[in-house]
Protein backbone atom coordinates (compact mmCIF):
# COMPACT_ATOMS: atom_id res chain seq x y z
CA UNK A 1 0.00 0.00 0.00
CA UNK A 2 1.15 3.41 -0.36
CA UNK A 3 -0.17 6.94 -0.04
CA UNK A 4 2.81 8.85 -1.79
CA UNK A 5 6.08 8.13 -0.89
CA UNK A 6 4.45 6.87 2.42
CA UNK A 7 4.67 3.24 2.16
CA UNK A 8 2.25 1.23 4.65
CA UNK A 9 3.04 -2.57 5.25
CA UNK A 10 -0.77 -3.44 5.60
CA UNK A 11 -3.77 -0.33 5.44
CA UNK A 12 -4.94 0.07 8.72
CA UNK A 13 -3.84 2.88 10.75
CA UNK A 14 -5.70 4.65 13.89
CA UNK A 15 -8.21 7.82 13.18
CA UNK A 16 -6.74 10.63 14.87
CA UNK A 17 -7.64 11.42 18.56
CA UNK A 18 -8.20 7.30 18.63
CA UNK A 19 -5.30 6.15 19.79
CA UNK A 20 -2.00 7.12 22.10
CA UNK A 21 1.51 5.80 22.33
CA UNK A 22 -0.36 4.06 25.82
CA UNK A 23 -1.59 1.46 23.97
CA UNK A 24 1.80 0.37 23.18
CA UNK A 25 1.62 -1.27 26.60
CA UNK A 26 -1.23 -3.24 25.38
CA UNK A 27 -1.23 -4.51 21.93
CA UNK A 28 1.83 -4.41 18.88
CA UNK A 29 1.41 -1.27 17.54
CA UNK A 30 4.83 -2.28 15.82
CA UNK A 31 1.91 -4.12 13.05
CA UNK A 32 -0.17 -1.24 12.50
CA UNK A 33 0.54 0.22 8.95
CA UNK A 34 1.04 3.48 10.18
CA UNK A 35 0.05 5.69 13.61
CA UNK A 36 -1.91 9.15 13.59
CA UNK A 37 -1.27 11.37 16.29
CA UNK A 38 -4.16 13.18 17.91
CA UNK A 39 -4.02 16.93 16.03
CA UNK A 40 -1.60 19.17 16.86
CA UNK A 41 -1.82 22.91 16.83
CA UNK A 42 0.11 25.75 17.36
CA UNK A 43 -0.34 26.91 20.65
CA UNK A 44 -1.44 25.00 23.64
CA UNK A 45 -5.62 24.38 24.23
CA UNK A 46 -7.67 23.07 26.68
CA UNK A 47 -10.29 21.06 24.59
CA UNK A 48 -13.75 21.93 25.19
CA UNK A 49 -15.62 22.06 28.29
CA UNK A 50 -16.95 18.53 30.31
CA UNK A 51 -19.17 16.23 29.15
CA UNK A 52 -17.08 15.32 26.40
CA UNK A 53 -18.21 12.04 25.62
CA UNK A 54 -21.74 10.12 25.49
CA UNK A 55 -23.07 6.93 24.05
CA UNK A 56 -26.04 6.50 21.19
CA UNK A 57 -27.58 3.62 19.82
CA UNK A 58 -24.50 2.56 17.81
CA UNK A 59 -22.20 5.34 18.69
CA UNK A 60 -20.94 7.51 20.25
CA UNK A 61 -20.67 11.42 20.58
CA UNK A 62 -17.69 13.80 21.29
CA UNK A 63 -16.74 17.07 22.10
CA UNK A 64 -13.26 16.95 23.32
CA UNK A 65 -12.48 19.92 21.08
CA UNK A 66 -8.85 18.47 20.96
CA UNK A 67 -6.51 19.92 24.25
CA UNK A 68 -3.10 20.63 22.60
CA UNK A 69 0.27 21.05 24.17
CA UNK A 70 1.53 23.34 21.10
CA UNK A 71 3.74 22.07 18.48
CA UNK A 72 7.21 22.76 20.17
CA UNK A 73 6.07 20.61 23.00
CA UNK A 74 4.80 17.84 21.26
CA UNK A 75 8.10 17.95 18.96
CA UNK A 76 10.72 18.24 21.50
CA UNK A 77 8.59 15.30 23.76
CA UNK A 78 9.17 12.22 21.16
CA UNK A 79 6.53 13.09 19.46
CA UNK A 80 4.33 13.11 22.01
CA UNK A 81 5.94 9.49 22.83
CA UNK A 82 4.70 8.08 19.07
CA UNK A 83 8.85 8.30 17.96
CA UNK A 84 9.85 4.83 18.66
CA UNK A 85 6.81 2.84 18.04
CA UNK A 86 7.69 1.04 15.23
CA UNK A 87 5.37 2.22 12.65
CA UNK A 88 5.55 5.25 10.21
CA UNK A 89 4.09 8.80 12.06
CA UNK A 90 1.30 10.78 10.58
CA UNK A 91 1.48 14.15 12.10
CA UNK A 92 -2.55 15.11 12.27
CA UNK A 93 -2.40 18.81 12.18
CA UNK A 94 -4.85 21.73 13.04
CA UNK A 95 -5.37 25.56 13.03
CA UNK A 96 -7.89 27.98 13.51
CA UNK A 97 -6.08 30.50 10.54
CA UNK A 98 -4.46 29.41 7.73
CA UNK A 99 -0.92 30.79 9.66
CA UNK A 100 -1.69 28.69 12.31
CA UNK A 101 -1.78 25.61 9.89
CA UNK A 102 1.36 26.80 8.40
CA UNK A 103 3.11 27.50 11.90
CA UNK A 104 2.72 23.81 12.65
CA UNK A 105 4.61 22.37 9.65
CA UNK A 106 7.57 25.05 10.01
CA UNK A 107 7.46 24.07 13.96
CA UNK A 108 7.81 20.54 13.12
CA UNK A 109 10.47 20.87 10.58
CA UNK A 110 12.58 18.14 9.67
CA UNK A 111 11.99 15.85 12.81
CA UNK A 112 10.97 12.47 12.32
CA UNK A 113 7.52 11.84 11.06
CA UNK A 114 6.10 9.97 7.80
CA UNK A 115 3.38 12.23 6.91
CA UNK A 116 1.01 14.92 7.68
CA UNK A 117 -2.84 14.53 7.96
CA UNK A 118 -4.24 18.01 7.60
CA UNK A 119 -7.27 18.31 10.24
CA UNK A 120 -9.63 21.01 8.10
CA UNK A 121 -13.31 19.17 9.86
CA UNK A 122 -12.51 18.46 13.43
CA UNK A 123 -16.34 19.65 13.83
CA UNK A 124 -15.86 20.81 17.43
CA UNK A 125 -14.15 23.67 17.05
CA UNK A 126 -15.30 27.17 17.75
CA UNK A 127 -14.84 28.62 14.63
CA UNK A 128 -18.12 30.10 13.81
CA UNK A 129 -19.51 27.03 13.65
CA UNK A 130 -18.22 26.30 10.23
CA UNK A 131 -15.59 23.80 9.60
CA UNK A 132 -12.47 25.22 6.50
CA UNK A 133 -13.40 22.64 4.14
CA UNK A 134 -17.11 24.15 4.01
CA UNK A 135 -15.34 27.06 1.50
CA UNK A 136 -13.10 25.24 -1.01
CA UNK A 137 -11.01 28.35 -1.56
CA UNK A 138 -10.17 28.49 2.11
CA UNK A 139 -9.55 24.79 2.73
CA UNK A 140 -7.05 24.74 -0.93
CA UNK A 141 -5.26 28.09 0.55
CA UNK A 142 -4.09 26.42 4.05
CA UNK A 143 -3.28 22.71 1.64
CA UNK A 144 -1.45 24.37 -1.03
CA UNK A 145 0.61 26.26 2.07
CA UNK A 146 0.96 23.00 3.79
CA UNK A 147 2.40 21.30 0.76
CA UNK A 148 4.69 23.84 0.06
CA UNK A 149 6.42 23.60 3.09
CA UNK A 150 6.52 20.02 4.39
CA UNK A 151 8.58 17.50 2.32
CA UNK A 152 6.30 14.94 3.48
CA UNK A 153 3.06 13.36 1.95
CA UNK A 154 0.01 15.63 2.74
CA UNK A 155 -3.47 13.51 3.62
CA UNK A 156 -5.97 16.41 3.95
CA UNK A 157 -9.08 14.95 6.28
CA UNK A 158 -12.71 15.98 5.15
CA UNK A 159 -15.65 16.33 6.73
CA UNK A 160 -18.79 14.41 6.14
CA UNK A 161 -20.40 16.86 3.76
CA UNK A 162 -22.46 14.63 2.37
CA UNK A 163 -23.48 16.73 -0.64
CA UNK A 164 -20.04 18.09 -1.50
CA UNK A 165 -17.89 15.25 -1.06
CA UNK A 166 -17.03 15.52 -5.06
CA UNK A 167 -15.61 18.83 -5.06
CA UNK A 168 -14.16 18.78 -1.62
CA UNK A 169 -12.10 15.93 -2.34
CA UNK A 170 -11.37 17.54 -5.72
CA UNK A 171 -10.19 20.64 -4.39
CA UNK A 172 -8.08 18.83 -1.59
CA UNK A 173 -5.93 17.13 -4.77
CA UNK A 174 -6.09 20.24 -7.05
CA UNK A 175 -3.90 21.30 -4.03
CA UNK A 176 -1.64 18.83 -4.50
CA UNK A 177 -2.66 16.75 -1.69
CA UNK A 178 -1.09 13.49 -1.77
CA UNK A 179 -4.54 11.47 -0.16
CA UNK A 180 -7.90 12.61 1.36
CA UNK A 181 -9.27 10.89 4.80
CA UNK A 182 -12.70 10.51 4.30
CA UNK A 183 -14.38 11.31 6.65
CA UNK A 184 -14.37 12.65 10.11
CA UNK A 185 -17.11 12.77 12.70
CA UNK A 186 -20.69 13.64 11.76
CA UNK A 187 -22.23 16.90 13.74
CA UNK A 188 -24.53 15.65 15.66
CA UNK A 189 -26.19 15.99 19.01
CA UNK A 190 -27.89 14.26 22.16
CA UNK A 191 -30.69 15.73 24.11
CA UNK A 192 -31.42 14.78 27.82
CA UNK A 193 -35.29 14.70 27.90
CA UNK A 194 -35.32 14.57 31.62
CA UNK A 195 -33.00 17.73 32.17
CA UNK A 196 -33.81 19.74 28.76
CA UNK A 197 -30.09 20.00 28.53
CA UNK A 198 -27.68 18.65 25.60
CA UNK A 199 -25.95 15.61 27.21
CA UNK A 200 -22.57 17.32 25.77
CA UNK A 201 -20.88 20.47 27.58
CA UNK A 202 -20.21 22.30 24.19
CA UNK A 203 -23.89 21.30 23.28
CA UNK A 204 -22.75 19.49 19.80
CA UNK A 205 -20.09 16.81 18.90
CA UNK A 206 -19.02 14.10 16.37
CA UNK A 207 -20.63 11.05 16.07
CA UNK A 208 -18.73 8.19 15.33
CA UNK A 209 -19.08 4.55 15.81
CA UNK A 210 -20.51 1.53 13.98
CA UNK A 211 -23.91 3.68 13.00
CA UNK A 212 -21.94 5.99 10.69
CA UNK A 213 -20.32 3.22 8.71
CA UNK A 214 -23.13 2.98 6.16
CA UNK A 215 -22.66 6.68 5.90
CA UNK A 216 -18.85 6.78 5.25
CA UNK A 217 -18.82 3.88 2.74
CA UNK A 218 -20.72 6.09 0.57
CA UNK A 219 -18.80 8.91 1.01
CA UNK A 220 -15.61 6.96 0.43
CA UNK A 221 -17.09 5.24 -3.08
CA UNK A 222 -18.25 9.19 -4.00
CA UNK A 223 -14.34 10.75 -3.25
CA UNK A 224 -12.96 7.46 -4.81
CA UNK A 225 -15.03 7.79 -8.35
CA UNK A 226 -14.10 12.23 -8.18
CA UNK A 227 -10.29 11.81 -7.49
CA UNK A 228 -6.96 10.02 -9.03
CA UNK A 229 -5.29 10.49 -5.78
CA UNK A 230 -5.91 7.63 -2.73
CA UNK A 231 -8.54 7.45 0.02
CA UNK A 232 -8.07 6.79 3.31
CA UNK A 233 -11.20 5.24 4.52
CA UNK A 234 -12.99 5.92 7.49
CA UNK A 235 -16.13 5.74 9.76
CA UNK A 236 -17.08 2.59 12.26
CA UNK A 237 -14.86 0.10 11.18
CA UNK A 238 -14.09 -2.73 13.90
CA UNK A 239 -13.43 -5.82 11.32
CA UNK A 240 -11.72 -6.95 9.00
CA UNK A 241 -14.79 -7.42 6.81
CA UNK A 242 -15.47 -4.09 7.67
CA UNK A 243 -12.08 -2.85 6.02
CA UNK A 244 -12.61 -4.89 2.95
CA UNK A 245 -15.87 -2.67 2.62
CA UNK A 246 -14.17 -0.04 2.47
CA UNK A 247 -11.65 -1.13 0.04
CA UNK A 248 -13.86 -2.77 -1.91
CA UNK A 249 -15.66 0.87 -2.46
CA UNK A 250 -12.82 2.49 -3.34
CA UNK A 251 -10.36 2.94 -0.46
CA UNK A 252 -6.52 2.56 -0.10
CA UNK A 253 -6.24 2.35 3.33
CA UNK A 254 -8.37 2.69 6.69
CA UNK A 255 -8.63 4.10 9.89
CA UNK A 256 -10.01 2.39 12.77
CA UNK A 257 -10.90 4.86 15.48
CA UNK A 258 -14.39 4.70 18.22
CA UNK A 259 -13.30 0.61 17.94
CA UNK A 260 -9.90 0.76 19.65
CA UNK A 261 -11.97 2.24 22.92
CA UNK A 262 -13.92 -1.25 23.44
CA UNK A 263 -11.30 -3.57 22.28
CA UNK A 264 -7.55 -1.69 22.30
CA UNK A 265 -6.27 -4.39 20.57
CA UNK A 266 -8.61 -4.52 17.37
CA UNK A 267 -6.07 -2.82 15.14
CA UNK A 268 -3.45 -5.52 15.45
CA UNK A 269 -6.26 -8.37 15.46
CA UNK A 270 -8.13 -7.41 11.84
CA UNK A 271 -4.70 -7.05 10.76
CA UNK A 272 -3.80 -10.67 11.38
CA UNK A 273 -7.13 -11.18 9.91
CA UNK A 274 -6.56 -9.65 6.59
CA UNK A 275 -4.69 -12.61 5.01
CA UNK A 276 -7.24 -15.22 5.42
CA UNK A 277 -10.33 -12.60 4.12
CA UNK A 278 -8.02 -11.61 0.99
CA UNK A 279 -7.94 -15.14 0.00
CA UNK A 280 -11.75 -15.92 1.21
CA UNK A 281 -12.83 -13.09 -1.53
CA UNK A 282 -10.59 -14.42 -4.16
CA UNK A 283 -7.78 -11.79 -4.13
CA UNK A 284 -3.88 -12.42 -4.33
CA UNK A 285 -3.38 -9.38 -2.64
CA UNK A 286 -5.60 -7.38 -0.15
CA UNK A 287 -4.86 -4.15 -2.66
CA UNK A 288 -6.81 -6.32 -5.65
CA UNK A 289 -9.76 -5.65 -3.55
CA UNK A 290 -9.73 -1.72 -4.12
CA UNK A 291 -11.73 0.11 -5.73
CA UNK A 292 -13.63 -3.16 -7.49
CA UNK A 293 -17.46 -2.63 -5.88
CA UNK A 294 -20.13 -3.18 -8.48
CA UNK A 295 -23.24 -2.26 -8.84
CA UNK A 296 -25.78 -5.20 -7.60
CA UNK A 297 -28.16 -5.50 -11.07
CA UNK A 298 -30.39 -8.43 -11.60
CA UNK A 299 -32.59 -9.24 -13.91
CA UNK A 300 -36.58 -10.56 -13.35
CA UNK A 301 -36.37 -14.15 -14.54
CA UNK B 1 -10.38 22.31 40.91
CA UNK B 2 -13.93 21.08 42.11
CA UNK B 3 -16.65 22.51 43.82
CA UNK B 4 -15.20 20.27 46.64
CA UNK B 5 -11.93 21.28 46.90
CA UNK B 6 -9.01 21.59 44.90
CA UNK B 7 -7.03 18.32 43.25
CA UNK B 8 -3.70 17.30 43.22
CA UNK B 9 -2.17 14.63 41.27
CA UNK B 10 -0.33 12.26 42.99
CA UNK B 11 3.21 11.01 42.10
CA UNK B 12 3.82 7.74 41.64
CA UNK B 13 3.78 4.97 38.92
CA UNK B 14 1.13 2.94 37.94
CA UNK B 15 1.11 -0.83 37.35
CA UNK B 16 1.10 -1.90 33.85
CA UNK B 17 -2.54 -2.63 32.41
CA UNK B 18 -3.33 -5.59 30.10
CA UNK B 19 -6.44 -6.18 27.66
CA UNK B 20 -7.93 -9.51 28.01
CA UNK B 21 -11.81 -11.58 26.56
CA UNK B 22 -12.38 -12.81 30.27
CA UNK B 23 -15.19 -14.76 31.03
CA UNK B 24 -17.80 -14.03 33.55
CA UNK B 25 -17.84 -16.37 36.61
CA UNK B 26 -20.85 -14.67 38.62
CA UNK B 27 -23.46 -11.56 37.88
CA UNK B 28 -26.16 -11.35 40.72
CA UNK B 29 -28.13 -8.57 42.54
CA UNK B 30 -26.03 -7.27 45.48
CA UNK B 31 -28.88 -5.28 46.96
CA UNK B 32 -32.16 -3.33 45.75
CA UNK B 33 -29.79 -0.93 42.74
CA UNK B 34 -26.80 -2.83 42.76
CA UNK B 35 -25.16 -5.64 41.18
CA UNK B 36 -22.35 -7.58 41.22
CA UNK B 37 -20.04 -8.87 38.25
CA UNK B 38 -17.04 -11.61 39.03
CA UNK B 39 -14.75 -12.10 36.37
CA UNK B 40 -12.24 -14.33 35.67
CA UNK B 41 -8.55 -12.58 34.84
CA UNK B 42 -5.38 -14.22 36.99
CA UNK B 43 -3.53 -10.80 35.89
CA UNK B 44 -5.33 -8.39 36.91
CA UNK B 45 -6.42 -10.12 40.34
CA UNK B 46 -2.43 -9.80 40.91
CA UNK B 47 -1.69 -6.22 39.94
CA UNK B 48 -4.89 -4.51 40.78
CA UNK B 49 -3.63 -1.81 43.32
CA UNK B 50 -6.18 -0.35 46.00
CA UNK B 51 -8.53 1.83 43.77
CA UNK B 52 -7.89 0.94 40.48
CA UNK B 53 -10.20 0.47 38.01
CA UNK B 54 -11.27 -1.15 34.60
CA UNK B 55 -12.71 -0.73 31.40
CA UNK B 56 -14.97 -3.21 30.47
CA UNK B 57 -18.09 -4.24 28.60
CA UNK B 58 -19.76 -7.00 26.75
CA UNK B 59 -18.18 -8.68 23.46
CA UNK B 60 -20.45 -8.74 20.11
CA UNK B 61 -21.87 -6.66 17.32
CA UNK B 62 -25.18 -5.61 19.40
CA UNK B 63 -22.88 -4.77 22.45
CA UNK B 64 -22.43 -1.09 23.86
CA UNK B 65 -19.73 0.42 21.61
CA UNK B 66 -18.06 2.01 24.26
CA UNK B 67 -16.70 0.20 27.79
CA UNK B 68 -17.48 1.38 31.09
CA UNK B 69 -15.43 2.49 34.12
CA UNK B 70 -15.39 0.71 37.00
CA UNK B 71 -13.94 0.61 40.32
CA UNK B 72 -11.97 -2.68 41.30
CA UNK B 73 -14.60 -3.45 44.19
CA UNK B 74 -12.37 -6.70 45.29
CA UNK B 75 -9.43 -8.84 43.87
CA UNK B 76 -8.41 -12.02 45.17
CA UNK B 77 -5.32 -13.25 43.34
CA UNK B 78 -5.28 -16.86 44.80
CA UNK B 79 -8.56 -17.36 42.94
CA UNK B 80 -7.36 -14.42 39.81
CA UNK B 81 -11.23 -13.33 40.16
CA UNK B 82 -12.32 -9.45 40.35
CA UNK B 83 -15.47 -8.23 41.71
CA UNK B 84 -16.96 -5.06 40.23
CA UNK B 85 -20.31 -3.32 41.42
CA UNK B 86 -22.36 -1.58 39.52
CA UNK B 87 -26.20 0.17 39.14
CA UNK B 88 -27.91 -0.29 36.30
CA UNK B 89 -28.33 3.40 35.13
CA UNK B 90 -28.36 3.15 31.16
CA UNK B 91 -27.50 1.72 28.37
CA UNK B 92 -24.30 0.52 29.27
CA UNK B 93 -24.89 -1.15 32.83
CA UNK B 94 -28.39 -2.97 31.50
CA UNK B 95 -26.12 -4.36 28.80
CA UNK B 96 -24.04 -5.52 31.64
CA UNK B 97 -26.75 -6.96 33.83
CA UNK B 98 -28.27 -9.25 30.84
CA UNK B 99 -25.22 -11.32 30.77
CA UNK B 100 -24.71 -14.70 32.36
CA UNK B 101 -21.89 -17.20 33.53
CA UNK B 102 -19.26 -17.70 30.47
CA UNK B 103 -20.59 -14.60 28.85
CA UNK B 104 -17.33 -12.71 27.77
CA UNK B 105 -16.40 -9.05 28.38
CA UNK B 106 -13.88 -7.40 27.20
CA UNK B 107 -11.40 -5.71 30.19
CA UNK B 108 -8.66 -3.67 30.24
CA UNK B 109 -6.92 -2.92 33.75
CA UNK B 110 -5.55 -2.52 35.88
CA UNK B 111 -5.70 1.49 35.25
CA UNK B 112 -5.37 4.89 36.66
CA UNK B 113 -3.67 5.84 40.22
CA UNK B 114 -4.80 4.51 43.22
CA UNK B 115 -5.03 5.54 46.75
CA UNK B 116 -1.65 5.27 48.64
CA UNK B 117 -1.52 4.81 52.59
CA UNK B 118 1.45 6.36 53.26
CA UNK B 119 3.93 5.10 55.62
CA UNK B 120 3.62 5.35 59.43
CA UNK B 121 -0.12 5.84 59.13
CA UNK B 122 -1.83 4.17 62.05
CA UNK B 123 -5.46 5.15 61.01
CA UNK B 124 -7.44 6.27 58.02
CA UNK B 125 -10.66 7.17 57.86
CA UNK B 126 -12.97 6.17 54.49
CA UNK B 127 -15.55 8.19 53.79
CA UNK B 128 -18.48 7.14 51.21
CA UNK B 129 -21.84 7.07 48.95
CA UNK B 130 -23.44 4.81 47.55
CA UNK B 131 -21.46 2.77 44.55
CA UNK B 132 -18.60 5.36 45.51
CA UNK B 133 -17.67 3.28 48.13
CA UNK B 134 -16.90 0.52 45.71
CA UNK B 135 -13.51 2.66 45.21
CA UNK B 136 -12.15 2.19 48.42
CA UNK B 137 -12.55 -0.81 49.53
CA UNK B 138 -9.18 -2.40 48.18
CA UNK B 139 -7.93 -0.21 50.75
CA UNK B 140 -9.42 -2.59 53.24
CA UNK B 141 -8.15 -5.11 51.89
CA UNK B 142 -4.56 -4.39 52.13
CA UNK B 143 -5.02 -3.12 55.07
CA UNK B 144 -6.40 -5.84 56.57
CA UNK B 145 -3.18 -7.79 57.46
CA UNK B 146 -1.80 -4.77 58.87
CA UNK B 147 -2.04 -2.74 62.20
CA UNK B 148 -3.69 0.19 60.80
CA UNK B 149 -7.14 1.06 62.21
CA UNK B 150 -9.55 1.37 59.51
CA UNK B 151 -12.85 3.34 59.97
CA UNK B 152 -15.33 3.21 56.81
CA UNK B 153 -18.62 5.81 57.32
CA UNK B 154 -20.50 4.57 54.80
CA UNK B 155 -23.36 6.09 53.34
CA UNK B 156 -26.63 4.99 51.52
CA UNK B 157 -30.30 5.56 50.96
CA UNK B 158 -31.39 3.10 53.44
CA UNK B 159 -29.86 0.14 55.57
CA UNK B 160 -30.12 -2.57 53.05
CA UNK B 161 -28.45 -0.57 49.79
CA UNK B 162 -25.24 0.93 51.84
CA UNK B 163 -22.63 -1.41 49.95
CA UNK B 164 -19.00 -2.78 51.20
CA UNK B 165 -20.49 -3.23 54.62
CA UNK B 166 -19.55 -6.82 54.73
CA UNK B 167 -16.54 -6.67 52.77
CA UNK B 168 -15.17 -3.91 55.23
CA UNK B 169 -16.00 -5.46 58.10
CA UNK B 170 -14.23 -8.83 56.77
CA UNK B 171 -11.11 -6.86 56.51
CA UNK B 172 -11.61 -5.75 60.04
CA UNK B 173 -12.34 -2.25 59.67
CA UNK B 174 -14.84 -0.66 61.92
CA UNK B 175 -17.81 0.13 60.30
CA UNK B 176 -20.30 3.45 60.63
CA UNK B 177 -23.21 3.07 58.45
CA UNK B 178 -25.12 6.22 58.23
CA UNK B 179 -28.28 6.46 55.99
CA UNK B 180 -31.13 9.06 54.64
CA UNK B 181 -33.65 6.83 55.81
CA UNK B 182 -33.13 7.62 59.38
CA UNK B 183 -31.56 10.91 58.93
CA UNK B 184 -27.95 9.70 60.07
CA UNK B 185 -26.54 10.73 56.64
CA UNK B 186 -27.07 14.11 56.67
CA UNK B 187 -23.39 16.17 56.15
CA UNK B 188 -23.53 18.13 59.64
CA UNK B 189 -24.94 14.98 61.61
CA UNK B 190 -21.74 13.29 60.20
CA UNK B 191 -19.66 16.10 60.73
CA UNK B 192 -20.77 15.93 64.63
CA UNK B 193 -19.89 12.36 64.62
CA UNK B 194 -16.44 12.38 63.48
CA UNK B 195 -15.18 15.35 65.27
CA UNK B 196 -16.92 13.67 68.55
CA UNK B 197 -15.06 10.08 68.22
CA UNK B 198 -12.08 11.95 66.23
CA UNK B 199 -10.69 15.20 67.31
CA UNK B 200 -8.49 13.36 70.30
CA UNK B 201 -7.22 10.94 68.10
CA UNK B 202 -7.68 11.92 64.63
CA UNK B 203 -7.26 9.96 61.18
CA UNK B 204 -4.02 11.05 59.68
CA UNK B 205 -5.18 9.71 56.44
CA UNK B 206 -8.85 9.81 55.12
CA UNK B 207 -10.20 8.67 51.72
CA UNK B 208 -13.19 9.35 50.40
CA UNK B 209 -15.66 8.62 47.24
CA UNK B 210 -19.19 8.71 45.92
CA UNK B 211 -20.26 12.09 47.02
CA UNK B 212 -19.46 15.72 46.33
CA UNK B 213 -21.23 16.87 49.77
CA UNK B 214 -18.99 13.78 51.30
CA UNK B 215 -16.18 15.33 49.63
CA UNK B 216 -16.17 18.22 51.09
CA UNK B 217 -16.60 17.25 54.38
CA UNK B 218 -13.54 15.15 54.01
CA UNK B 219 -11.51 18.00 52.92
CA UNK B 220 -12.59 19.88 55.94
CA UNK B 221 -11.65 17.55 58.12
CA UNK B 222 -8.30 17.04 56.76
CA UNK B 223 -8.04 20.47 57.18
CA UNK B 224 -9.30 20.53 60.99
CA UNK B 225 -6.87 17.17 61.81
CA UNK B 226 -3.77 17.89 59.18
CA UNK B 227 -4.66 14.10 57.50
CA UNK B 228 -3.45 13.87 54.12
CA UNK B 229 -7.04 13.53 52.13
CA UNK B 230 -7.72 11.56 48.54
CA UNK B 231 -10.50 11.51 46.93
CA UNK B 232 -11.58 8.87 43.58
CA UNK B 233 -13.39 10.81 40.79
CA UNK B 234 -15.86 9.28 38.76
CA UNK B 235 -15.96 10.65 35.14
CA UNK B 236 -17.84 9.82 31.72
CA UNK B 237 -14.34 8.30 29.17
CA UNK B 238 -14.52 6.25 26.55
CA UNK B 239 -10.49 5.00 26.55
CA UNK B 240 -9.64 4.73 30.57
CA UNK B 241 -6.07 5.53 29.29
CA UNK B 242 -5.69 9.05 28.80
CA UNK B 243 -5.84 8.91 24.83
CA UNK B 244 -9.67 10.02 24.34
CA UNK B 245 -9.22 12.79 26.59
CA UNK B 246 -12.92 12.25 27.29
CA UNK B 247 -12.80 12.82 31.48
CA UNK B 248 -10.79 15.86 32.05
CA UNK B 249 -11.85 16.94 35.74
CA UNK B 250 -12.90 20.45 34.98
CA UNK B 251 -12.80 22.57 32.05
CA UNK B 252 -8.78 23.50 32.51
CA UNK B 253 -7.16 27.13 32.71
CA UNK B 254 -8.02 28.51 29.67
CA UNK B 255 -4.86 27.74 27.62
CA UNK B 256 -4.28 24.18 29.47
CA UNK B 257 -6.39 20.89 30.06
CA UNK B 258 -7.32 19.84 33.40
CA UNK B 259 -5.85 16.74 34.59
CA UNK B 260 -7.94 13.63 32.91
CA UNK B 261 -9.77 11.76 35.53
CA UNK B 262 -8.11 7.68 33.74
CA UNK B 263 -4.23 8.88 33.58
CA UNK B 264 -4.23 11.78 36.47
CA UNK B 265 -6.17 9.88 38.80
CA UNK B 266 -9.50 8.53 39.69
CA UNK B 267 -7.57 9.30 42.89
CA UNK B 268 -6.40 12.56 43.81
CA UNK B 269 -4.76 14.38 46.78
CA UNK B 270 -7.83 16.49 48.41
CA UNK B 271 -7.26 20.20 49.61
CA UNK B 272 -10.10 22.54 51.06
Amino acid sequence: MELGDLELANPVMPASGCFGPELAELTPVDTLGAVVTKTVFAQSRPGNRTHRITEVPGGMLNSVGIPSRGTTVFRDSGLGGYAGLGAPVVISIGGLSAQEYWQVVDELGACEHAAVEVNVSCPNLEHGGATLDTDLDAMTHVVSGVVARSTKPVLVKLSPQLHGMAAAARAAQDAGATAVTVCNSFPAMAVNANSRASELGNGTGGLSGPSVKPLALRLVWTAAQAVDIPVVGCGGIGSADDVAEFLIAGATAVQVGTATFAQPDVMPRIIGELPALTERLGAERIADLIGTLTIRSEDWQ
Amino acid sequence: MTAAGVLDVLAGDRSRPRCEQVSVVVNRELSDRYRLLRFRSAAISERARAGQFVMLGPLGRSAPVLPRPMAIYTRDADAGVVDIVYGVVGYGTRALAEMTEGDLLAVTGPLGRGFVIEEGVERVLLVGRGVGICAMTTVAQDLAPTSVQVTAVLSGRNRESVLGQDVLRDCGADVLNVTDANGSSAVDAVRERLVRRFDDDPPQQILTSGSERLTRLAADLGARWNARTLVSVEAHMACGLGYCHGCAVGNGDGATEAPLVCRDGPVFGLRV
